[in-house]
């Protein structure tokens, strides 16, 4: 419950921050024209959808960190229980061996002999003891399941970007591989990865926005593929853009449905699943960056999206 | 320590592909004869050759499903209860683990080793105590008998349902209809009944306090629940305080229909014949006291303790 409360709050502090900089955005741009005004009105509320969908994204993505720290937390939260009970049993040993050399101490010297048949007991108890060997194996896993949890929170906050919201020079390498932890826990068991990623040039973008996007191109392939598949992601530079793409082995986008996947609130989904909004999201994202997205289906055999954002990013003012 | 296990200690089988978890499980139950498993495709050959009392086994591992695992040991380890340990309830998999593995109970990461541990060695008592009710069906002959004896109760006031039920059943066995609470309560009363078949909720409010206190009190009635609003989080606490046998998402299909209603029946007979195993699908003391969920009536409740028991020397379970 704890683990709930403090991603419950991590949530929090990220959605903050997205309003804070997204009221801080609309302030310093507020003496405009008249048609300016019109065009920063569709902007702010496009804007707004792209948070209302971060925010569904970020639901998502503690849902599926707190499914991946439960069994570090398993195992450590029980390992922490069972190394305090194997001290006490040392103890008990170590005490019983201590009472005896005590007891020797204040003896005369017709009992010596019997006091040191009673420690020699004890000491062999002690030395047979495993519970400080048992204690360290356990503190090392524990060590490593602590490890474990701290990688998680760490790419939580990488990917909501909750300290540093804003352009920045990034690897899109890295928004990948922080998109798939979030999204692990849809695709193991389920979905082999195959992850061809090239030597990229860093990219000018939003970075929040940019692991948006790639978190929902996983979850679309993965939700394409029902019970198996192969998500196959490539990444590669060009001579003046960054391509990365998502190949999954799923369904197929139908040809009458095809123009349609980037409409706002265009679904396939039963009513109450979908919102329509992801892949209009992605496309507004995408085109705020300057960048381009295409798309390719076979039914039966799959999809795959291409991603393309520029290394110059001249158009940028419009990205948020 | 329970004194049934001092002479033979108790044998736990951990079945998880995480080392450190099952590492963990095995200092928990350090006083226990504990065998380890990552490799859950080994379970049922360890199974066989260690024959466990308890099995703990995790529900999402890369090489096979918790529930297959489960479904498997249903036979090749018959005689131990099994738990099921997991870090993520999706509802596929706890209606895979209740209607194939018949999982005894479903237990989250992180777990709290002092509730585990007591889990456990009830577990481990039930396993030593308690004769394995078969799995196979029973006789043509038997099962026309106990037909004619024994009733199946819907609880349900949805109209369409009720008609869905009434053709698939109608023919097969005395079905006998209630659209709230008091109305099923008659109807335990006046009829020997083995099966009850429900809803979580009718429009006069939640039922599953009332399955729950059902099977408190008279665990050897299986109950079938039947629901729209299906989720993870209520399909555990049904298992773990309710110990339904079933669990059918609307809408209703004839075959896995006919299939629980037929398997629930055969068991009601079996322990009819066997009353010492019913303890192996009663609710623990333990899980008794405070429950989750809605409370039931008094009134309900005095009239639930009273069912007339009619099974021959029924023992009295938490009573």
């Amino acid at each position: 419950m704890t683990t709930t409360a403090i991603l419950a709050s991590t949530t929090l502090v990220a959605v903050a921050a997205a309003v804070y900089f997204f009221l801080r955005e609309r302030k310093s741009r507020s003496n405009l024209t008249q048609s300016e005004e019109d065009s920063k009105k569709r902007e702010a509320s496009q804007a707004q959808v792209i948070h209302t969908t971060k925010l569904a994204s970020l639901g998502q993505m503690v849902a599926g960190v707190a499914h991946e720290i439960n069994t570090p937390l398993g195992f450590v939260k029980s390992n922490v229980e069972v190394v305090s009970d194997l001290l006490s049993e040392y103890e008990a040993a170590v005490t019983k061996v201590m009472t005896g050399v005590d007891l020797l101490l204040t003896l005369d010297a017709s009992m010596v002999d019997r006091a040191k048949a009673a420690i020699q007991k004890a000491r062999i108890e002690l030395a047979k003891a495993t519970s400080l060997q048992e204690a360290r194996e356990l503190l090392t896993d524990s060590a490593e399941g602590l490890k474990q949890m701290s990688s998680l929170v760490l790419n939580l906050k990488g990917f909501a970007r909750v300290d540093r919201d804003g352009m920045d020079s990034i690897d899109l390498n890295d928004s990948v591989r922080s998109a798939l932890t979030i999204a692990g826990h849809q695709l193991r068991d389920r979905i082999t990865v195959v992850e061809q990623l090239g030597n990229l040039p860093k990219v000018k973008c939003m970075p929040s926005q940019i692991n948006q996007v790639f978190l929902n191109m996983i979850t679309n392939a993965s939700q394409a593929m029902g019970d198996e598949g192969t998500l196959t992601i490539r990444s590669v530079a060009k001579p003046s853009f960054v391509e990365v793409s998502f190949e999954d082995t799923g369904s197929g986008i139908p040809d009458d449905v095809l123009p349609k996947i980037f409409d706002p609130f265009f679904t396939t989904k039963p009513v109450g699943e979908g919102t329509g909004l992801g892949l209009s999201i992605v496309h507004k994202i995408i085109q705020g960056h300057g960048g381009a997205i295409r798309v390719k289906s076979q039914v039966g055999k799959g999809t795959t999206f291409f991603v393309e954002l520029p290394l110059a990013q001249s158009t940028l003012a419009k990205a948020a | 320590m329970d004194d049934i296990f001092v002479e033979k200690p108790l044998r736990l089988l951990c079945i998880d592909d995480e080392a450190r978890i099952t590492r963990a499980l095995k200092a928990l139950f350090r006083d226990c004869q504990v065998e380890l498993c990552n490799d859950p495709r080994q379970a049922v050959a360890m199974a066989t050759h260690f024959d466990p009392d308890v099995v703990i086994c995790d529900q999402r591992m890369p090489q096979m499903q918790g529930v297959d695992v489960l479904r498997e040991l249903k036979t090749a380890s018959a005689r131990s209860m099994r738990i099921l340990l997991t870090g993520y309830a999706d509802l596929k998999a706890v209606l895979g683990s209740v209607n194939e593995g018949e999982v005894y109970r479903y237990v989250n990461k992180p777990w709290d080793n002092a509730d585990l541990r007591i889990l456990v060695f009830e577990a481990a008592r039930i396993a030593r105590e308690a004769p394995v009710i078969t799995v196979d069906p029973i006789s043509e002959q038997e099962a026309a008998e106990a037909r004619g004896q024994v009733g199946v109760l819907v609880l349900e006031d949805d109209p369409v349902t009720q008609q869905r039920l009434r053709e698939i059943l109608q023919s097969h066995y005395q079905v006998r209809f209630a659209n709230n609470a008091e109305r099923a309560l008659q109807i335990l009363e006046q009829h020997e009944t083995g099966v009850v078949i429900s809803e979580t909720e009718t429009s006069a409010g939640d039922l599953t306090g009332l399955l729950k206190a059902l099977k408190q009190h008279h665990p050897h009635i299986a109950t079938v629940v039947v629901t729209e609003r299906a989720n993870a989080q209520l399909a555990m606490e049904l298992i773990n305080e309710g110990q339904v046998y079933r669990m059918l998402v609307k809408p209703v299909r004839m075959g896995s229909c006919r299939l629980s209603v037929d398997a629930a029946i055969s068991r009601y007979w079996k322990l009819k014949r066997n009353p010492r195993a019913i303890q192996r699908f009663a609710l623990s003391a333990a899980a008794a006291v405070p429950q989750t969920g809605p409370v039931v009536q008094d009134s309900l409740m005095a009239r639930i303790r009273n069912l007339p028991s009619r099974i021959v020397q029924l023992v009295r379970f938490n009573s």
